[in-house]
C-alpha cells in the first residue's frame, strides 16, 4: 500500500492567459481509491488529461509505476484504463460486446484472452442481458456501465475516471460506486477519481484532493478532514412551525436555519446545550425530534473552499 | 502480432458498422451497381459501334483510380472529424499502440474493402451485359494500393489540421478535385509531376491496363518510393499536430 503508483510533482499547465494547473504536487499509492474534488474549472481534468498524456503540460513531472509520462506514454497506457467527463466514450451504434471487442483489439489483446474478462465484467455490471443490444437504446447510466466495462476491458492496474456518475439517478450512482469498491478491493485496482457527487466520494475514497483555482488546498484524508471540520450540528423536529422568538433564542446560540417545522444549529460550542434545550422547553412548542448530525463531506468541501476564498 | 489485432479490429468495426446502418450500405452498393452499369451500357450506347474495349477499359481503370484516390485522400481527415463529433477520439488515443496506428489500419481496412466491392460490382456489371473483359485485377488494385499509401499520407496532414480547426471539409474538397486535373500530367519518363504523389502510379496503371504500355523496375522502385515518402511525411505532419492539439487541449473539442 505504501509505494507511489502516480507520482505528481508541480505540475503546472496554462492555456494563454487562464493558468489551469499551478505547480501542484501529490501521489496515489498503489491500491488506493483517491478522490479529487473542486468546484468547476479548478483543474481537476487538466490533471487527469496530463496524468493520461492527453494534455502536454508546462512544467513539472508526471510518473506512473516509476516511468515518465513524456517518455514512456505507450508503455505506461498498457496499465490503465480512463473514463473522460463529456465524452460519450463507447460507440453508441455498436452493442456493448462489440464495443468491448473492439476496445481489446486496439489495445493489441487477442479477443480469445478477452472472452472471460468480457463475459465477467457484463456480468458484475448487470449487461449480459443487452450485451447484443444497440447501446443508443440504453439508459445514461446503463451506457455509462459499458463505458465502465470498456475502460477495464484490458484489465488495467490503473483506473482515472473523471466525473463516472455525472448525470445520472442515485440508484445507478449506487450501483456504480459499489460495483467499483468491490472491483478496485478484489481486484487491488488503484483508482482516481473526480466528482461533484460527495456521498459518492466519501464512499470509496480514503484520501482526497480538494483543487481550487488549479492549487491544491487541502490534501489529507477522509477522516482527517471530518475530524478537523468537525461541528456538532442539531436538527430539532417540532410540532409546529418554530415562531421569532424561539428563532432569535436560538441564533444567539449558533447559526441557525429553519426549514418547515425543523430548525437546524450549529452550536458555537457544547456549553450553549443546555441553554438550547430551555429555549426550546420555553418556547410551548413540542419537540418530536432531536439529533445531533456530524457535518458530512459536503459541508467540510464548501467550507474548506469558503476558508480559502476568504 | 498486436498490428494483426489493430487489422482485425478495424476489419470487425467495419463490417458492424456496415451492419448496423444497412439501408446506407445497401444504397451505396446500389449505386456502385448503377454506376458500373451505366458505364458497360453507356459507352455502347452514346458511342455507337465507334467504341472500342480501350474506351471502356479506360473508363473502368479511370473511375477505380479515382473512387481510391478520393477514398484514401478523405479518409484519416473524416475520421479524426466523426471521431470528434462522437466522442470518442480521446478514447483512441489511449491506445498503447498507438491513435496514428489506428487510423492507418482504418485507411487500408477501407481501401481494401473498396476493392472488394468494386470487384464484385465488375463481375455482376459484366453478368449483367455478357460484356467480359479481362483486367488483370492483381496487378490493377496492387498498384491501386502502392499508389494510395502516398495520399492516405496526405490523409494525414489533413487529419493533424483536423485535430486543430476540426472542420476541414473545403481544403478536402480542393484537393479532390485539384487531383482530378493532376491526373492528367505526364509522368514517364521522369517529369517533375512524377514527385507530386500518387500521379506517377496513377499513370502507369491506367497506360500499362489500357495500353499494354510497360515500364522498367525502376519506375516501379520510383512509384513505391514516393508513397514512403508521402507516407512517412504525412505522419510526421500528424505527429507535429497531436502535439500541438495536446498543448491546446483541443482534443476533445469539436
Amino acid at each position: 500500500m505504501s509505494q507511489n503508483c502516480i507520482q505528481v510533482k508541480g505540475l503546472t499547465k496554462a492555456y494563454s492567459d487562464i493558468t489551469a494547473v499551478n505547480n501542484i504536487s501529490f501521489e496515489v499509492r498503489t491500491g488506493e481509491i483517491l478522490g479529487i474534488l473542486g468546484p468547476n474549472g479548478s483543474g481537476k481534468t487538466t490533471t487527469l488529461k496530463s496524468i493520461l498524456g492527453l494534455i502536454e503540460f508546462d512544467k513539472g513531472s508526471i510518473d506512473v509505476n516509476g516511468l515518465s509520462i513524456r517518455k514512456n506514454r505507450n508503455e505506461i497506457l498498457k496499465n490503465v484504463g480512463a473514463i473522460l467527463e463529456g465524452a460519450r466514450n463507447i460507440y453508441w451504434h455498436l452493442t456493448p460486446m462489440e464495443n468491448l471487442t473492439y476496445f481489446a483489439g486496439i489495445r493489441g489483446i487477442p479477443r480469445k484472452r478477452i472472452a472471460d474478462r468480457a463475459k465477467y465484467l457484463l456480468e458484475s455490471l448487470e449487461l449480459t442481458d443487452v450485451a447484443n443490444k444497440e447501446i443508443r437504446q440504453f439508459s445514461a447510466g446503463m451506457k455509462q456501465k459499458c463505458a465502465l466495462a470498456c475502460a477495464f476491458i484490458h484489465d488495467p492496474a490503473i483506473l482515472l475516471l473523471d466525473e463516472p456518475t455525472l448525470g445520472l439517478d442515485v440508484e445507478i450512482t449506487r450501483t456504480i460506486m459499489d460495483w467499483l469498491v468491490e472491483v478496485a478491493k478484489k481486484e487491488g485496482k488503484t483508482i482516481l477519481i473526480t466528482s461533484h457527487n460527495m456521498d459518492f466520494i466519501e464512499t470509496i475514497c480514503k484520501r482526497i484532493l480538494i483543487i481550487r483555482k488549479g492549487e491544491i488546498i487541502s490534501h489529507e484524508t477522509v477522516e482527517s478532514l471530518k475530524d478537523k471540520f468537525a461541528r456538532k450540528h442539531f436538527l430539532i423536529d417540532l410540532q409546529n412551525k418554530p415562531h421569532e422568538a424561539l428563532i432569535e433564542s436560538v441564533s444567539a446560540l449558533g447559526s441557525t436555519s429553519t426549514s418547515g417545522n425543523s430548525i437546524r444549529v450549529e452550536l458555537e460550542t457544547l456549553d450553549h446545550l443546555l441553554p438550547l434545550l430551555q429555549a426550546l422547553d420555553e418556547s410551548g412548542i413540542k419537540m418530536l425530534n432531536f439529533k445531533s448530525v456530524e457535518n458530512d463531506l459536503e459541508d467540510i468541501f464548501l467550507e474548506v473552499i469558503r476558508e480559502e476564498t476568504e | 502480432m498486436k498490428t494483426l489485432n489493430l487489422f482485425g479490429a478495424e476489419s470487425k468495426m467495419m463490417y458492424w458498422s456496415l451492419r448496423r446502418y444497412m439501408f446506407n450500405t445497401v444504397a451505396m452498393v446500389a449505386v456502385l451497381f448503377l454506376i458500373f452499369m451505366g458505364m458497360f451500357w453507356g459507352v455502347k450506347t452514346i458511342g455507337g459501334s465507334g467504341v472500342t474495349g480501350d474506351s471502356l477499359d479506360s473508363m473502368l481503370v479511370g473511375y477505380i483510380l479515382w473512387v481510391s484516390a478520393m477514398l484514401a485522400l478523405g479518409n484519416t481527415g473524416g475520421e479524426i472529424l466523426s471521431e470528434s463529433q462522437r466522442g470518442t477520439l480521446e478514447q483512441l488515443y489511449l491506445s498503447p499502440l498507438g491513435a496514428h496506428r489506428i487510423f492507418f489500419f482504418r485507411a487500408i481496412v477501407n481501401i481494401l474493402f473498396n476493392f472488394i466491392v468494386m470487384t464484385i460490382m465488375l463481375y455482376l456489371s459484366m453478368a449483367a451485359t455478357g460484356r467480359w473483359m479481362t483486367i488483370n485485377l492483381l496487378y490493377l488494385y496492387g498498384m491501386v494500393f502502392l499508389s494510395t499509401l502516398s495520399l492516405v499520407g496526405i490523409s494525414f496532414m489533413m487529419g493533424g489540421l483536423g485535430l486543430i480547426h476540426k472542420k476541414i471539409s473545403s481544403v478536402n474538397g480542393i484537393l479532390s478535385f485539384g487531383l482530378i486535373g493532376l491526373m492528367l500530367l505526364p509522368t514517364y519518363p521522369m517529369t517533375p509531376y512524377a514527385f507530386l504523389p500518387f500521379i506517377a502510379g496513377a499513370a502507369a496503371v491506367r497506360n500499362s491496363i489500357v495500353h499494354g504500355a510497360s515500364f522498367p523496375g525502376w519506375w516501379y522502385l520510383f512509384i513505391a518510393a514516393n508513397s514512403i515518402f508521402y507516407m512517412a511525411l504525412g505522419l510526421a505532419v500528424f505527429k507535429k499536430m497531436e502535439k500541438k492539439a495536446k498543448r491546446l487541449n483541443k482534443m476533445n473539442q469539436y
